[in-house]
C-alpha cells in the first residue's frame, strides 16, 4: 500500500489542490514525531519523578493563599450568618448558586471525555482524559462548597441525608434540591472511582520506576498491588467499561437535575422544558473550555506534551466547543422565541428585563461570550492558533458564569409584583469566596500535576500504530 | 490510512462496467466493486403492486375523506409526519456523517441518501394538507381580533408567513439532501476526495438551517395544532424520535439488501453492532427528552401548559401513553443492552420494527387526540393515509435504488469503514 501511495503522489505532483484536499481526508496521527512506547512512559513519569521545578513553587505560593480565602470566609460566614453574603429578598439565590452551577458545569467535561468518548471509541481522548477527569473532581469540590453553606445552618446539613431523626423530620423527596444532593454526591463518588481505576496501571508504572523506598511504598499502596498480569488487565478492562457505562447517564443526570432546580418552578424565565439538555450542553461547553484553559498552559510548560496533546486534539476540542456553544445558542433563542410565542406577559417581561433591564450587560456579555465568540471556531486557522483558542476559552469561561448569573439573579430581581423588585449587589465576602474557589481549583490541579501522571500513559500507548496487532503487515 | 490512494482507479462506473471488471477492481483497490448495482429482478411485479396499492389507498382516502374531512386531515397529517420524521432523520445522519467525518457509516450512507432524497416526493404529499389546513390549524379560522393570544403572536402565526415557511422547509430539506447525494454519486466515478471535502462544507453550512427547519416545522405543524400551547423542548422531542426511527429504517433497508445478496463485504456484523449502539443511545435520548418535557410540565402544573398532557393522559389515550413509555423506552432499552445479540441482524431488525411501530404510536398520540378528546378512536383513514404515503415513497425508493451504486464505491473512507473495529 505504501508503494501505491508513492506511485500516486509521483503521478500528480503538479496538482497542489489535490494534495490540499487529501489533507482534509488524511487522519493525523494521535502521537506526533513517531514517539515510542518507552518514550511515553519515561517522559510522563519524569514529570512526576524529577525535582520540583521552580515555576511550581512560585505558582503554588500564589494559588494556595488564594485558596485559603474560601475556608476563612466560610468560617466568617458560619460564625456571623448568611447575611454576610449579598443575598436578599427577592434575590435569595445569588452568587452562591451561580457559582455552584458554574463549577458543577465545569465538572462535566472530564467524565464526558472519559466515559462518553470511551464508549464512542474516540481514540483522541486518551491523552487528555486523565487531566480532564482530575479537573472534574476539583471543580465538583469547588461546587459542593456552595450549597453546603447556602443551607444557612451547616451543622444541620445532615438533614439532607435520608436518615430519620428524633424530630421525625423526613426529607422532601419531591424537591429537586434534594435530588441535587443525591445527583452531585453520586456523580462525585463514581467520578472518583472512575478516575482512580484509570490511574492504577500508571501508578504501578511510577511505583516500578521509583528510586527511593518511601516513594515506592507510597505509590505501591496507591497502585493496589497492580502487577499487569493478563487476568488483572481483563478485570481492569471490564471494570473500566462498566464504570464508563455507569458514568455516562450520571454526566447527563447531574446537570439535568441542576436544571430541575430552576425548571420545575413557576418562575418566568426559569420554567422552560428545554432546560435539561440545554444545561447539559452548556456544562460540556464550559467544561471543555476549562480543560483547554488548564491544558494549554500545561502544554506550554512541558513542551514535549505537544507530541501527545497535538494540534489535532485542540482542533477537536474547539469543534466540541463550537457545537455545544451553538446548541446553547439554540436554547437561548428557543427560550426567547417561545417566551414571545407563548404570549404570556410575565414570561415576555422576564426576557425583556434580561435583555434590556438593569442587568442588560450580563445578558449581552453572556450572548457574546457563549454564542458569538465560539463561532470563530468555524475557521480552521482560529482552531490552530493557540492564542485565539485560549482567548475564546476565557470568553467561554466568563460567558458560562454570566449565563448562570443571568438565569438566577436577573430573573429573581424582577418579581411578579414591581413592589417586590430588587437588585443584587455582591458583598466583599461573595467576591473573595468565589476568587478563593479558583485558588482551590488551581492548587489542587498543581498538586495533581506534581504527584500523579497527568497523561494516561498506557492508554496513549494503546493508540500508537505499533499497538495495532496488524502493524507492519501489508494488508 | 492511505486509503485515498486507492482512488486512482478512474474507470467510470456503469451498470455493467464494474461487474465485468470486478476481479481486477477488487484486486486493485482492496474494496469490492462487484454487485454494486441493484437488480430490478428482486422487485419484479411488486413495484406495480406498490404503485397500485398507493393509488387505491389514495382514492380510498379521498372517498372517505369526502365524508369526514376532519378525520382525513388529522390522519393525513399523522401519516405525513411519520414519513417526514424518517426523511429528516436520514438527512440528520448524513449531516453527522460528513460533519464529524465518520468512518463506519460510509457503507450504509448511500441508503441514508436514498431515503433523505425522498423529500421532493414527500413535499407532494403535503399538498392535501394545504386544502384541509383550516381544519387542522385552528388559528387559521379564528376571526381577527377575537383571540387575544392569537393577536399577540400574529406576527408569526399568519397565513402568508406560514406557507412561506413550509415552502422554505421543503426547499431546504430537498436541496440539501439532493446536493449531498449528488456529490456522493459523483465520487463513485473518480473517487476524487474533493467531493468529500465539498460535502463537509455543505454540511457545515446546512447544519444551522437543519436545526431551524426541523424545529419550526415541528412548531408549525404539530405544536400549532393547539396554538396556545408552548414547550421549548418540542423541536428536540421531534428530533429525538426522527433520529431513532430513521436509523431503524436504514437498518431494515440494508438488511433487506443483504438478504438478496448485496452489500457483501461492505456491511458486516460490526456495523450492526454499531447501529445497535446508536439505537440504544437514541432510545435513551428520546426517553430523556420525553421525560424532561413531561416531568417539568407536570411538576410546575401551569394550566396553559398542562393542556397538552391532560388531553393525552385522560380517557383511553392514557393507556396508549403508558404503552408508549413502556414500548418506546423500556422494552427496546432492555433488549438493546445486550451486547452480543446486537450483532445479529434478525435480533436488531426485530427491535427496529418494534421501535418504528412505537414511533408511529408516538406521532399518533401527538396528532390524533386533537380531534378525539373523548378517547382513542381508530379510523380506517389513519391506516389508509399511512399506506398511501408509505407505498408511494417505497415505490419511488425502489425505482431510484438501482440508478446509482448501493454504496459509495470510491469514498476515501470506504476501506476504513469495511475494516472498522468495534
Amino acid at each position: 500500500m505504501d508503494q501505491h501511495t508513492e506511485h500516486n503522489s509521483q503521478e500528480s505532483p503538479d496538482q497542489p489542490h489535490l494534495l490540499a484536499q487529501r489533507d482534509g481526508i488524511k487522519r493525523p496521527p494521535l502521537v506526533l514525531n513517531k514517539r515510542t512506547m518507552g518514550w511515553i512512559s519515561s517522559y510522563v513519569s519524569t514529570i512526576v519523578e524529577s525535582k520540583t521545578p521552580l515555576w511550581w513553587y512560585i505558582s503554588i505560593a500564589i494559588t494556595s493563599p488564594i485558596a485559603l480565602l474560601t475556608p476563612l470566609l466560610i468560617c466568617y460566614l458560619v460564625s456571623t450568618g448568611v447575611g454576610v453574603w449579598g443575598n436578599n429578598s427577592p434575590v435569595a439565590w445569588a452568587w452562591d448558586i451561580t457559582n455552584f452551577v458554574f463549577w458543577i458545569g465545569i465538572g462535566h467535561a472530564g467524565t464526558l471525555i472519559s466515559a462518553i468518548l470511551f464508549l464512542t471509541r474516540q481514540k483522541w481522548r486518551t491523552s487528555i482524559n486523565r487531566a480532564a477527569e482530575a479537573m472534574t473532581l476539583f471543580a465538583v469540590v469547588c461546587a459542593g462548597i456552595y450549597p453546603l453553606f447556602h443551607v444557612g445552618r451547616v451543622w444541620k446539613v445532615y438533614f439532607l441525608a435520608p436518615v430519620p431523626n428524633s424530630n421525625a423530620i423526613w426529607q422532601n423527596f419531591r424537591s429537586p434540591l434534594l435530588w441535587d444532593v443525591f445527583a452531585v454526591s453520586t456523580y462525585f463518588t463514581v467520578s472518583i472511582l472512575f478516575w482512580y481505576t484509570g490511574l492504577i496501571p500508571d501508578l504501578a508504572t511510577i511505583r516500578d520506576r521509583c528510586t527511593t523506598k518511601i516513594k515506592k511504598f507510597f505509590y505501591g499502596i496507591l497502585a493496589l498491588g497492580w502487577r499487569g498480569g493478563n487476568r488483572q488487565w481483563r478485570h481492569y478492562e471490564m471494570a473500566y467499561l462498566l464504570l464508563a457505562g455507569l458514568s455516562t447517564p450520571l454526566v447527563l443526570s447531574v446537570h439535568s437535575v441542576v436544571s430541575f432546580d430552576f425548571a420545575t418552578s413557576v418562575i418566568p424565565g426559569w420554567h422552560a422544558t428545554i432546560f435539561p439538555p440545554y444545561f447539559v450542553a452548556g456544562a460540556i461547553f464550559g467544561g471543555f473550555a476549562m480543560v483547554l484553559t488548564i491544558m494549554l498552559p500545561a502544554r506550554a510548560i512541558y513542551p514535549q506534551l505537544h507530541d501527545m496533546i497535538t494540534p489535532m486534539h485542540i482542533d477537536k476540542m474547539c469543534k466540541v466547543i463550537l457545537l455545544t456553544g451553538s446548541i446553547v445558542g439554540y436554547a437561548y433563542l428557543m427560550e426567547l422565541f417561545m417566551a414571545w410565542y407563548g404570549a404570556n406577559p410575565y414570561e415576555r417581561a422576564a426576557f425583556w428585563y434580561r435583555a434590556f433591564g438593569p442587568y442588560w450587560w450580563a445578558y449581552w456579555s453572556m450572548m457574546f461570550c457563549n454564542v458569538i465568540s465560539p463561532q470563530v471556531f468555524w475557521f480552521p486557522w482560529c482552531r490552530k492558533n493557540i492564542f485565539v483558542v485560549f482567548i475564546i476559552c476565557m470568553f467561554v469561561n466568563a460567558g458560562m458564569w454570566f449565563e448562570r448569573f443571568v438565569i438566577i439573579a436577573t430573573t429573581l430581581a424582577r418579581d411578579f409584583l414591581p413592589s417586590s423588585w430588587g437588585m443584587f449587589h455582591p458583598t466583599w465576602v461573595d467576591i473573595f469566596t468565589f476568587i478563593g474557589t479558583f485558588g482551590i481549583f488551581t492548587t489542587l490541579f498543581l498538586l495533581f500535576v506534581r504527584f500523579l501522571p497527568m497523561i494516561c500513559m498506557f492508554e496513549v500507548k494503546a493508540v500508537l500504530p505499533e499497538a495495532n496487532p496488524h502493524y507492519g503487515e501489508d494488508h | 490510512m492511505n486509503s485515498h490512494s486507492d482512488n486512482n482507479d478512474k474507470r467510470p462506473i456503469t451498470h455493467d462496467g464494474p461487474a465485468s471488471k470486478s476481479q481486477e477492481s477488487t484486486a486493485h483497490s482492496g474494496v469490492p466493486l462487484s454487485n454494486c448495482f441493484f437488480d430490478y429482478k428482486h422487485v419484479g411485479g411488486r413495484f406495480f403492486g406498490l404503485v397500485s396499492i398507493s393509488i387505491i389507498s389514495l382514492l380510498g382516502c379521498i372517498a372517505l375523506g369526502m365524508n369526514n374531512p376532519k378525520q382525513f386531515a388529522f390522519s393525513w397529517l399523522f401519516a405525513f409526519t411519520f414519513f417526514l420524521t424518517i426523511c429528516i432523520g436520514s438527512l440528520f445522519w448524513i449531516l453527522v456523517h460528513h460533519g464529524i467525518d465518520v468512518e463506519w457509516s460510509v457503507g450504509v450512507r448511500r441508503q441514508m441518501e436514498n431515503v433523505a432524497t425522498l423529500f421532493p416526493v414527500l413535499s407532494l404529499f403535503f399538498i392535501p394538507l394545504i386544502f384541509v389546513a383550516p381544519l387542522l390549524w385552528k388559528w387559521m379560522v379564528i376571526p381577527h381580533g377575537s383571540s387575544h393570544a392569537l393577536l399577540e403572536k400574529a406576527a408569526y402565526l399568519n397565513l402568508p408567513f406560514f406557507w412561506m415557511r413550509a415552502a422554505f422547509y421543503f426547499l431546504f430539506f430537498s436541496l440539501a439532501s439532493l446536493w449531498l447525494r449528488k456529490l456522493s454519486v459523483a465520487q463513485d466515478n473518480d473517487g476524487d476526495p474533493k467531493y468529500t471535502v465539498m460535502a463537509r462544507e455543505i454540511t457545515f453550512a446546512s447544519l444551522p438551517f437543519f436545526g431551524v427547519c426541523l424545529t419550526f416545522a415541528a412548531v408549525d405543524w404539530l405544536m400549532g395544532l393547539d396554538f396556545k400551547w408552548v414547550s421549548t423542548m418540542w423541536g428536540v422531542y421531534i428530533f429525538a424520535g426522527s433520529a431513532l426511527s430513521s436509523l431503524c429504517v436504514i437498518l431494515l433497508i440494508i438488511t433487506a439488501l443483504r438478504s438478496v445478496g448485496y452489500l457483501e463485504g461492505i456491511v458486516s456484523e460490526r456495523h450492526y453492532a454499531l447501529i445497535g449502539q446508536l439505537m440504544t443511545a437514541f432510545t435513551v435520548f428520546w426517553a430523556y427528552i420525553g421525560f424532561d418535557q413531561y416531568m417539568l410540565i407536570w411538576y410546575a402544573n401551569i394550566p396553559e401548559e398542562t393542556t397538552y398532557f391532560l388531553r393525552r393522559n385522560t380517557e383511553s389515550w392514557c393507556i396508549l401513553n403508558i404503552i408508549l413509555v413502556l414500548g418506546h423506552f423500556l422494552v427496546p432499552f432492555i433488549l438493546l443492552l445486550f451486547r452480543n445479540p446486537k450483532k445479529r441482524p434478525a435480533y436488531l431488525c426485530g427491535i427496529a420494527c418494534w421501535i418504528l411501530l412505537m414511533h408511529l404510536l408516538d406521532i399518533y398520540i401527538v396528532v390524533l387526540p386533537m380531534i378525539h378528546p373523548a378517547g382513542f378512536h381508530p379510523s380506517f383513514l389513519d391506516l389508509l393515509s399511512l399506506i398511501a404515503i408509505g407505498t408511494a415513497l417505497a415505490a419511488v425508493f425502489l425505482k431510484r435504488l438501482g440508478d446509482v451504486p448501493l454504496w459509495p464505491l470510491r469514498d476515501p473512507r470506504l476501506k476504513d469503514s469495511i475494516h472498522i473495529v468495534v
